[in-house]
């Protein structure tokens, strides 16, 4: 039961707080699929900055740099320049993707998986059986609470949601819900690379091409299963990580005689069924038709 | 004529723009910008037998992008094309196993119903999950893209597994030479055919066509055609199926023509490029063509960098994903400026 708890926290902490970043960019009226970009962005950042500096306070300083900037950069092109929030989104994955690979491949000349020496510090052995996990994954709960007061309880995470639930009485209520964004993406930023960093170096230490997978896609999904909530995107990201920890468990038990490949597609088919279930409940995502008229521009 | 010049004006415009960024991030990384720019444009267009790879690479990007075309004039997302394609490869080499030792006059036909259908009943469930439950097509076809890719895993590795492969990479065994529509070079006056005549159809069925019309007008405006009395799922439905059976031709192309065989992973930009594909051409089936001539050929610069030039395949995957950033954004200024010439200024 321990194995499954450790292995359902080691894999849902990225996803928690890249379901953090989406519930905040969904509340201030962004569709975020730029997550697996930025969470991308972040792991590769934190390995190479851990390898290059030796330091793990500077190598998530550099993360979260990195993440800001391409946050900057998505709110310029879906806020300035009024792109498709999903076909941008899209692109910042791309070049997330892309970035990481040429960025190991001009630093350390190959494309093999990059290690670093040492990862996240560890929370110990005050926690017996959880004594392998980084300090992420404990911070995660106190990062969830956090967002819910800063989304509940605060001036800024209410005109925050203002902006995105009704930008035109948000403006004229003295708010400006262009910057409003800006911020939500900049805390979706920081919010990515601790995702990506506790990815890559919170256990494994290690930074390979496209090892986010789809976690930050996953993530988006986890803050629409979570209806836009912290808490109930957390628990849906948790969900989605606890299936994924019972197929790798499943593969223990059964060995071959269930296929490998499709066991490791359980979590992608439980975002299916979030995503699925949470339209049952709430009635479809707000409109996203209408894309006929990108042919009108 | 003059309606199509402000986006083309416009995207050539965001074009520039995300290649500016993309030489800001190579010379970030250490590349020199100006010689990557040069060396892509050497390995895309301009080297000896340049076209022939454009061709050979865009002709199957043309199809899947074809079907990006249709479902997103019809207003759905389906972004699943990837997973689409891979499982329309993957239905044409069951069938091919299946039907190994008949002729070919049957067995590439009966492959290429396999392929398309393969690739429809790929998107069917996202189509159905969207129309009956709601569910965001955005999210479910991109889970759909994931899925497949495993499943194109299992099944190289499983059933088709090639015992003589080496353990590097798995991969399915090889189809009879009998049955391939192409050598590896993968142009053959049957892939052009095929493409030319997926072109012509597809035109006349958004141009020339009631679905086509409803289509474009579902995608704009829904409630109208449902109050005209069209009935809106049944086009959403067939746009699913349509857009999904498209990339599962080009799958089986891909499969049947210059790959041969199944390998895990294989062409993994090809539903992405699609999208670009359609974008760029403003959902335009002839734009699409012209698109998919120049993304064709930096898919074949892709080859080109890394072995001639000894620079990152990925910088291809950085100019797409540069161009997908940009190429739906709006300027009010750009629109300006093309209205120019008509005397008039409009508001954005």
């Amino acid at each position: 039961m321990d194995e499954i708890l450790i292995a359902t926290l080691r894999s849902g902490t990225p996803l928690v707080y890249a379901a953090l970043a989406g519930v905040i960019a969904q509340r201030a009226g962004i569709w975020h699929l730029g997550l697996e970009g930025l969470m991308i962005a972040g792991a590769c950042a934190t390995i190479i900055g851990i390898v290059v500096t030796q330091s793990v306070l500077v190598a998530l300083i550099i993360a979260v740099a990195v993440c800001m900037l391409g946050s900057v950069l998505l709110w310029l092109v879906v806020e300035k320049l009024k792109a498709n929030q999903i076909i941008a989104g899209l692109g910042l994955t791309g070049l997330g993707l892309g970035g990481t690979t040429l960025a190991v491949q001009s630093i350390f000349g190959t494309q093999a998986a990059v290690s670093a020496p040492f990862g996240l510090p560890k929370i110990g052995p005050a926690f017996g059986p959880f004594a392998s996990l980084s300090v992420l994954a404990l911070l995660m709960p106190v990062a969830v609470i956090v967002v819910w007061i800063m989304l509940r309880r605060t001036r800024f995470g209410l005109r925050l949601t203002a902006s995105g639930e009704h930008p035109f009485a948000a403006r004229s209520a003295g708010v400006n819900p262009s910057m409003m964004r800006l911020a939500a993406l900049l805390i979706g930023g920081v919010l990515c690379a601790l995702a990506g960093a506790e990815l890559a170096a919170g256990s494994l230490n290690i930074f390979a091409q496209n090892m986010t997978a789809g976690r930050g896609f996953m993530g988006f999904a986890a803050a629409i299963f979570g209806a836009g909530h912290p808490i109930g995107a957390s628990c849906a990201a948790l969900f989605f990580a606890v299936v994924g920890a019972l197929g790798i468990r499943a593969q223990i038990v059964f060995g071959d005689r269930v296929p490998h490949d499709l066991l490791l597609a359980l979590p992608y088919i439980a975002t299916v069924f979030g995503i699925w279930l949470s339209a049952r409940l709430r009635g479809g995502t707000k409109a996203l038709t209408g894309f006929g008229e990108l042919r009108d521009q | 004529m003059i309606g199509n010049v402000v986006p083309a004006v416009r995207a050539a415009v965001f074009i520039v723009i995300a290649l500016v960024l993309c030489g800001v991030i190579f010379e970030i990384a250490g590349f020199s910008a100006p010689l990557m720019f040069e060396s892509i444009l050497e390995g895309a267009f301009l080297r000896r037998g340049a076209l022939e790879q454009a061709l050979r690479w865009g002709l199957p990007m043309f199809i899947t992008a074809l079907g990006v075309v249709i479902s997103f004039r019809a207003g759905y997302f389906n972004i699943g094309g990837q997973g689409q394609f891979y499982m329309g490869a993957i239905a044409a080499a069951f069938v091919a196993e299946w039907l190994k030792g008949s002729p070919a006059a049957l067995v590439i036909p009966a492959c290429f119903i396999a392929g398309m259908t393969g690739g429809a009943l790929w998107a069917l469930w996202p189509g159905i999950l969207r129309i009956k439950s709601g569910a965001d097509e955005v999210i479910t076809t991109l889970m759909g893209n994931f899925i497949a890719s495993l499943v194109l895993v299992y099944v190289t590795a499983g059933p088709l597994k090639d015992p003589s492969g080496s353990g590097q990479q798995a991969s399915s065994r090889p189809l009879d030479a009998a049955y391939r529509i192409s050598n590896s070079i993968g142009l053959s006056p049957t892939i052009i055919v095929i493409a030319i005549l997926t072109g012509v159809l597809v035109w006349t069925l958004l141009n020339r066509t009631s679905f086509g019309v409803l289509a474009g007008l579902a995608g704009r405006n829904p409630t109208m055609v449902e109050w005209q009395g069209a009935r809106v799922w049944r086009i959403g439905l067939a746009s699913f199926l349509i857009s999904g059976a498209l990339a599962g031709l080009a799958g089986t192309i891909e499969f049947m023509g210059p790959n041969g065989r199944l390998a895990g992973g294989f062409l993994p930009g090809h539903g992405f490029t699609a999208i670009l594909i359609a974008l760029v051409a403003n959902l335009s089936v002839v734009g699409t063509a012209a698109a998919a001539l120049f993304f064709g050929g930096l898919a074949s610069a892709a080859l080109f960098l890394p072995i001639l030039a000894g620079l990152p395949s990925a910088a291809i995957d950085i100019i797409n994903a540069a161009i997908s950033l940009f190429i739906t954004a709006k300027s009010g200024f750009i629109d300006r400026l093309a209205n120019l010439g008509k005397g008039q200024w409009t508001k954005s």
